[in-house]
């Protein structure tokens, strides 16, 4: 009874929070002077500019997926497959730039290639022109956002070459060698991660907007965020995002045709040692320079550009003091964001995993078509439901900023939960139930203490994903409750070029400081218990 | 058992103090502000010391064309949250004014503000000033002196003007509409189109572009202009048409809103009168933004004219706002939305 309560909760407060301003907001793109219109969708039907949007926010998505794939999915194999050294080193190098608001890498990257960059003292003046105009466009767009979701193709394929049983593998090595076992074996066993990484990629990319925005590429997240913004036409907004609603629900259906069960079918193998390395003897100079070369490139450079442009330790005190009640707010929310998001993705991952009531399917689609959906979208849906004077307690609220979060993100911390829950058999919490122990109280005594790692990379992941985010807060924080990024991005207009810096870098030490310190202290508890 | 403890008080503590941010405390007032955040902030903060009142601003993103405040304000009508808009120009104020999202507030402050600059039924009132200036590459002799260059076929290709849909362009374009009528400022904004002209999507990029040289000159806002020649970036700034028969430069002076069904009326009028005081309008001039004080005897520095010395375009504001939506869709299709 417990367990149909809880879980029947979750999927309504999910559908409430999230879908429901969606279907609101759409309802009301039909209206016009109170009757059924198509008023808002004609210029989309008509306009010659909405084929340009179309093409445009393609283009960026797939350049971008594609990119990542052919570069990240070989990557993961160096890194998660292979005696390259240092290789976990670069796997968190990789994963950096993912925590980190992709514009804030924008903004890095416009200075190493701006007048008084880095690039122009090297290159001269002409070649840094050049690229710079290059930069602003789809180029520059593909390579912020290239950098940004590679680590979700290399994560998720070193993820996947761990669920890859070792004696198929082993297998097909007494018949040929490590290349053939690579492109008959583990490559198609795992094709449908590296589909899945693809397509996460692709969504999450059509979706952006805070990149294309700055680096002046028109896509439909732009033109979406500059109808509500600019013009607040709420139904010409909503048309806008019409066609990106369509796109990520065509992708989701066919990821959910093609791969879902094969995904489910594989079979997970904890035991790390176990797994084969391939040794990549005379190459291993080749590939490690060619991993650090990439390394440089798409995590160090932007990095680096921020940090010199903001070397004084004056700029950190004046942006300290602009904006530490900011970052206050940004770690107060984001940890709080975390924690709700923790506990429903928590529960959603429970009924998702064990399909325990007939909506799980539902449920895990919900979310992850929330988390797809951009962000523009969700604000715009959140502002049309609370803003009344009855729900003011909630609109007039930081409550906003969190429900964005959780709407967002609940995807995250579900599928992770999920995917922690894999790992637990079965049979444990069958064996409290057989104990006679109640729903509630299995979860907390064995299911919970079982997928305590779990937990915690949910609450990271939640924690980072709410810091950074840009777009739904903007839209939706109340009077004086701006967080870190709205405040860099208030301030660059106009705001000093340096100051902005080092903000930026000042985001970057909140976002990834935190929870490198729990995670040490978590690995130091867990050494302490092994001792 | 500890960590469930201190997971669940972390929980309450948060919501209640997010609950908590939700009511409204006596002594503060919101204020939804275009004006850039680096040049506005200060100014609140100044007020805040002065006045122990506390201000809670919403500020405006570039990305939003300076109008999501003015936007939040028309959504939030019948659910007021704020007290006072500082509008970084007139033209949103009369939008407000049209919307019956503001009240009349004539604040003592302004009696000395020329009447150009402020609504007569004290919807709006006006203070620190922007003109609209042409910045040009420093390295060209030959300068243009009036915004009717952008059809001169001499500078067929050289010129840049912000999209005209958004910001202080559109005023700028709805103004000679008022001034000029239709069929000529039509005819103007065609032979422009026809004669190269590059749309960039802010006043910024406009000055940089000419700064790079990839422009030779364009149409902007005169912090923009100022700002960059600080930076010692190699523009120059001329004020158009200041020449006998010409129609003269366009003032923007910022406008405050007194916003009906305001949660804290009080504390917005004394913030209003704070922002069109004579000290507001020094420190707006000697910031970065180098804005020209309307009030007739304000300290500037040397690189901010004063009103009185420059041939001003004749603007009813009013009207401008009432053209700025009549011809939206004309602009959306000249720029090809």
């Amino acid at each position: 009874m417990a367990r149909r309560i809880v879980l029947t909760s979750i999927f309504i407060f999910l559908t409430v929070i999230g879908l429901l301003p969606i279907l609101m907001m759409v309802l009301r793109s039909f209206v016009a002077d109170e009757r059924f219109s198509l008023l808002s969708y004609q210029g989309l039907l008509t306009s010659s500019r909405e084929w340009v949007l179309l093409s445009h926010s393609f283009a960026l998505a797939l350049s971008v997926a594609f990119l990542t794939t052919i570069v990240g999915v070989p990557l993961g194999i160096l890194l998660g497959k292979t005696d390259l050294p240092l290789r976990r080193f670069f796997a968190i190098a990789f994963t950096v730039p993912l925590v980190i608001s992709p514009y804030i890498t924008a903004v890095g990257w416009a200075d190493f290639f701006g007048g008084d960059g880095v690039f122009a003292n090297v290159a001269g003046a002409t070649v840094a022109q050049a690229a710079y105009q290059f930069l602003f466009g789809l180029a520059g767009c593909v390579l912020v956002l290239f950098s940004t979701f590679l680590p979700i193709a290399i994560l998720l394929t070193i993820t996947a070459l761990r669920t890859v049983n070792p004696r198929l593998e082993e297998a097909g090595k007494i018949v040929t060698g490590w290349s053939g076992v690579l492109s008959r074996v583990t490559i198609p066993l795992i094709i449908p991660t590296i589909s899945l990484a693809s397509i996460l990629t692709f969504l999450l990319t059509i979706g952006e907007f805070g990149v294309p925005n700055f680096l002046r590429y028109d896509v439909f997240a732009v033109e979406s965020f500059v109808q509500f913004s600019a013009f607040y036409n709420f139904e010409a907004a909503t048309a806008a995002a019409v066609p990106l609603a369509v796109i990520t629900s065509g992708v989701l259906l066919l990821e959910w045709f093609f791969f879902r069960e094969r995904i489910h079918q594989v079979q997970t193998f904890s035991d790390r040692t176990a797994l084969p390395l391939i040794e990549l003897g005379k190459f291993r100079v080749w590939m490690f320079s060619f991993v650090a070369l990439l390394c440089i490139i798409v995590v160090i450079v932007p990095l680096i550009v921020l940090i010199a442009r903001s070397s004084s330790v004056s700029e950190y005190v004046a942006a300290l003091k602009v904006a530490s009640d900011s970052l206050l707010r940004s770690l107060l929310y984001a940890a709080l964001g975390a924690c709700l998001l923790t506990l429903i993705g928590f529960f959603s991952g429970y009924l998702i995993h064990h399909q325990a009531m007939s909506f799980w399917r539902t449920t895990d689609t919900l979310t992850i078509f929330l988390f797809a959906l951009p962000s523009t979208v969700i604000g715009i849906g959140l502002i049309s439901m609370w803003n009344r004077p009855w729900t003011n307690f909630v609109y007039g609220t930081s409550a906003m900023i969190i429900l964005g979060y959780l709407v967002k993100y609940t995807a995250l911390t579900s599928r992770i939960t999920a995917s922690t829950l894999m790992l637990i058999p079965n049979s444990m919490e069958e064996a409290g139930q057989v104990a006679g122990l109640a729903w509630m109280r299995r979860i907390r005594t064995i299911v919970t203490p079982m997928a305590k790692k779990g937990i915690l990379v949910s609450w990271l992941v939640g924690y980072i994903f709410c810091l950074r985010d840009l777009e739904t807060t903007m839209i939706v924080y109340p009077p004086g409750h701006e967080t870190l990024p709205v405040r860099i991005a208030t301030l660059m207009a106009n705001g000093s070029a340096e100051l902005i810096a080092a903000l930026c870098v000042i985001m970057v030490c909140a976002t990834i400081l935190p929870p490198a310190f729990l995670w040490m202290l978590s690995s130091l508890r867990i050494r302490n218990l092994k001792q | 058992m500890k960590i469930q403890f201190t997971v669940v008080l972390f929980l309450l503590l948060s919501i209640s103090a997010i609950v908590g941010c939700g009511k409204k405390a006596a002594n503060e007032v919101t204020i939804y502000v275009s004006e850039d955040q680096v040049f506005s902030e200060p100014i609140l903060k100044d007020f805040e010391k002065e006045t122990g009142i506390k201000v809670k601003p919403v500020f405006d993103t570039e990305e939003a064309k300076s109008t999501g405040a003015m936007n939040r304000l028309i959504a939030e009508k019948d659910n007021p949250q704020a007290d006072v808009y500082w509008a970084n120009e007139p033209i949103r104020a009369e939008v407000l004014k049209q919307k019956g999202v503001s009240l009349p507030y004539f604040s003592p402050n302004s009696k000395e503000i020329p009447d150009g600059y402020k609504d007569k039924e004290g919807y709006w009132t006006g203070f620190s000033a922007r003109v609209r200036v042409l910045v040009v590459n420093a390295k060209l002799t030959d300068k243009p002196h009036s915004i009717l260059s952008y059809t001169d076929p001499k500078w067929k290709g050289k010129a840049v003007i912000t999209n005209p849909l958004f910001g202080t362009t559109t005023d700028q374009v709805a103004a000679l509409f008022t001034i000029w009528g239709d069929e000529r400022a039509k005819a103007f904004m065609e032979a422009m189109k026809k004669n190269g002209v590059r749309i960039s999507t802010n006043n910024g990029e406009s000055a940089d572009l000419v700064a790079s040289g990839e422009s030779d000159y364009g149409l902007v806002d005169s912090d923009d202009g100022v700002n960059r020649i600080r930076q010692g970036k190699p523009i120059e700034m001329i004020y158009p048409d200041q020449g006998d028969g010409e129609v003269g430069c366009i003032v923007v002076p910022n406008a405050v809103v007194f916003i009906k069904g305001a949660p804290h009326p009080e504390n917005a009028k004394k913030l209003i009168d704070y922002l069109l005081s004579k000290e507001t309008e020094r420190k707006l001039a000697f910031a970065d933004c180098a804005q020209i004080p309307l009030h007739p005897d304000v300290q500037t520095p040397p690189d901010v004219r004063h009103i009185s010395n420059l041939k001003t375009m004749s603007v009813n504001y009013t009207e401008v706002a009432r053209k700025m939506t009549e011809i939206q869709p004309y602009l959306k299709n000249w720029v090809g939305y």
